[in-house]
């Protein structure tokens, strides 16, 4: 690099004095200052520097994160032998495992709707075009970003330990981390829609709670079920772990399942999985879709 | 002359270092159709905006009916903008809403909120939104969707509102910029009929001075956020 490139026109090099072969407007018949072709020394010295750093950080990691190729290798033999037990899968309880997946879907259907019911008034709080009280805006968005940075994973098990094993604790865990997501999500959708036809209600002497529920609302609705059918979505794929904190549903099988080694079991948990993931999925997008 | 409709005085606005709006005096009267003629980026916009408070003004005094409105809020403010109708250059309609959705946000200031909420306006008010549509030349159009309809359409709406709306001024900012010329002048006629038959006070920005012409009583200009009055254009 550097042989073919010009000073950038970005901000960062207008700004600097130092690197002034930005021309300007040239005095009438004064020729312009000719465009060097190769940056200067300085800037090719900063970014080699830049690319050393990053380097070092990155080798940091795969040290910090013990990554070991030869480990991965020891351990092949060991997977494909247990890969090799898994067929043919072990379907003698299938009526129970499709009744723990089922367990599943109505933990993440039921946590979503909880995490949209508490979302409705954080969004309208966090929502600067609405909210009715713009002094709880940074509030609000702390809270949401809050529920939002602990994982739903935490939170179930945190509820396992004060209402106890099985899906209920899931469905508490989902309802809070989802109603963070969804209130940014939905905040921010509220915060795109053009200001027109709300401004144009507000002039008819319209409070600004009509505004929103007559003018606003209807705009946002495909946005905001869009945003909620992928919530939903995301949540049924995502809560299939949590019976691993022993917040029920089919997780809870396959960690019992792993824990003694019955891989032909396994294998049926994990074909279960992806037929229901896929299944909601398409039907989610679908409807998405739909939505106009 | 009675007093006045709408009256400002010592209206500015200033964005930065940019004196939008300088001192602006403007007077209206009932019946009466006042043209604000100027460029784009002259500032008529944020005459219209300052007017409405949409945007506030950072000094002067706007009445309506002789009772101050620069200095109302929250409450106050909302039931003085019952009296303003206002019409957009893009149409500001709510898009996923029927005509006569749109038409009956003119009565949402004296509906209780679960009324809007449930979306049951009173019947009365229903045929008051009918009556309006019917009046703009909609009477076919009630239940179709505000974004299938043309531009012109869009902007019959927008009057229909204000006439559902009742106000006693509408302010109309750039109203046809975006619709083609026999469009504009329909738009145009509907507006200044309104003037006559229901003694609308009207402030309506343009940038055509043939269309100001031809449809106002009275003729300001706008240069650099000054109003002045355009020598010889009133029509009387």
């Amino acid at each position: 690099m550097g042989d073919l490139a010009t000073p950038e026109p970005s901000t960062g090099a207008t700004a600097r004095p130092a690197s002034g072969q930005i021309p300007r407007r040239a005095a009438a018949g004064r020729p312009l200052p000719a465009i060097p072709l190769r940056r200067s020394f300085k800037e090719r010295l900063g970014f080699w520097a830049l690319l050393v750093v990053g380097a070092v950080v990155y080798a940091a990691a795969l040290d910090v994160a013990d990554v070991s190729l030869a480990r991965l290798w020891d351990g092949l033999p060991r997977l494909a032998a247990w890969a090799a037990r898994a067929w043919p899968p072990d379907l003698s309880e299938l009526d129970t495992l499709l009744y723990r997946a089922a367990e599943t879907l109505a933990m993440a259907t039921v946590g979503v709707s909880f995490g949209a019911v508490i979302a409705v008034p954080l969004c309208l709080l966090a929502a600067r075009n609405v909210s009715p009280a713009p002094w709880l805006y940074y509030p609000a968005r702390f809270f949401l970003n809050t529920l939002r940075g602990i994982d739903a994973f935490v939170f179930a098990l945190i509820f396992v330990a004060a209402v106890g094993l099985g899906p209920f604790a899931g469905v508490l865990g989902i309802a809070l981390h989802t109603a963070g997501s969804i209130a940014k999500l939905w905040s921010e959708a509220i915060e795109a829609v053009e200001p027109g036809p709300s401004e144009a209600a507000l002039m008819t002497g319209a409070s600004r709670l009509k505004v929103v529920v007559h003018a606003l609302l209807p705009d946002v609705m495909p946005s905001l079920t869009s945003i909620l059918l992928y919530m939903w979505e995301f949540n049924v794929r995502a809560s299939t772990v949590l019976g691993i904190v022993g917040a029920g549903g089919i997780g809870q099988e396959l960690k019992n399942s792993v824990d003694l080694l019955l891989f032909d079991r396994v294998f049926t948990i994990l074909l279960i999985i992806l037929a229901m993931v896929t299944a909601i999925d398409s039907l989610s997008a679908w409807l998405r879709r739909r939505l106009t | 002359m009675t007093r006045p409709l709408l009256a400002t005085a010592g209206l500015s606005k200033r964005y930065g270092t940019v004196q939008a709006l300088v001192d602006a005096k403007i007077e209206v009267a009932a019946g009466e159709f006042v043209a604000v003629l100027g460029p784009s980026g002259s500032g008529k916009s944020t005459l219209f905006r300052c007017l409405t408070r949409l945007t506030e003004p950072d000094a002067g005094e706007i009445h309506l009916a002789g009772r101050p409105f620069h200095h109302l809020r929250g409450r106050k403010l909302a039931a003085a903008r019952r009296d303003i109708g206002v019409v957009f250059q893009q149409f500001n309609l709510i898009r996923r809403r029927s005509a006569l959705e749109n038409v009956l946000s003119g009565r949402l200031g004296p509906t209780p909120l679960w009324r809007v909420a449930a979306g049951r306006f009173a019947p009365r008010d229903i045929a008051r939104g009918r009556d309006a549509l019917a009046a703009v030349g909609l009477a076919d159009q009630f239940h179709q969707r505000a974004d299938t309809l043309s531009g012109g359409q869009q902007q019959r709406v927008a009057i229909a509102r204000a006439i559902a709306q009742e106000s006693r001024i509408l302010l109309a900012d750039e109203p046809v910029a975006s619709l083609d010329p026999a469009t504009a002048n329909s738009v145009l006629e509907l507006i200044h009929g309104l003037t006559r038959s229901a003694g609308l006070g009207v402030v309506c920005t343009l940038h055509q001075p043939e269309l100001a012409m031809r449809y106002a009583d009275r003729v300001l200009t706008m240069d650099a956020g000054r109003l002045g009055v355009r020598p010889g254009a009133s029509r009387g």
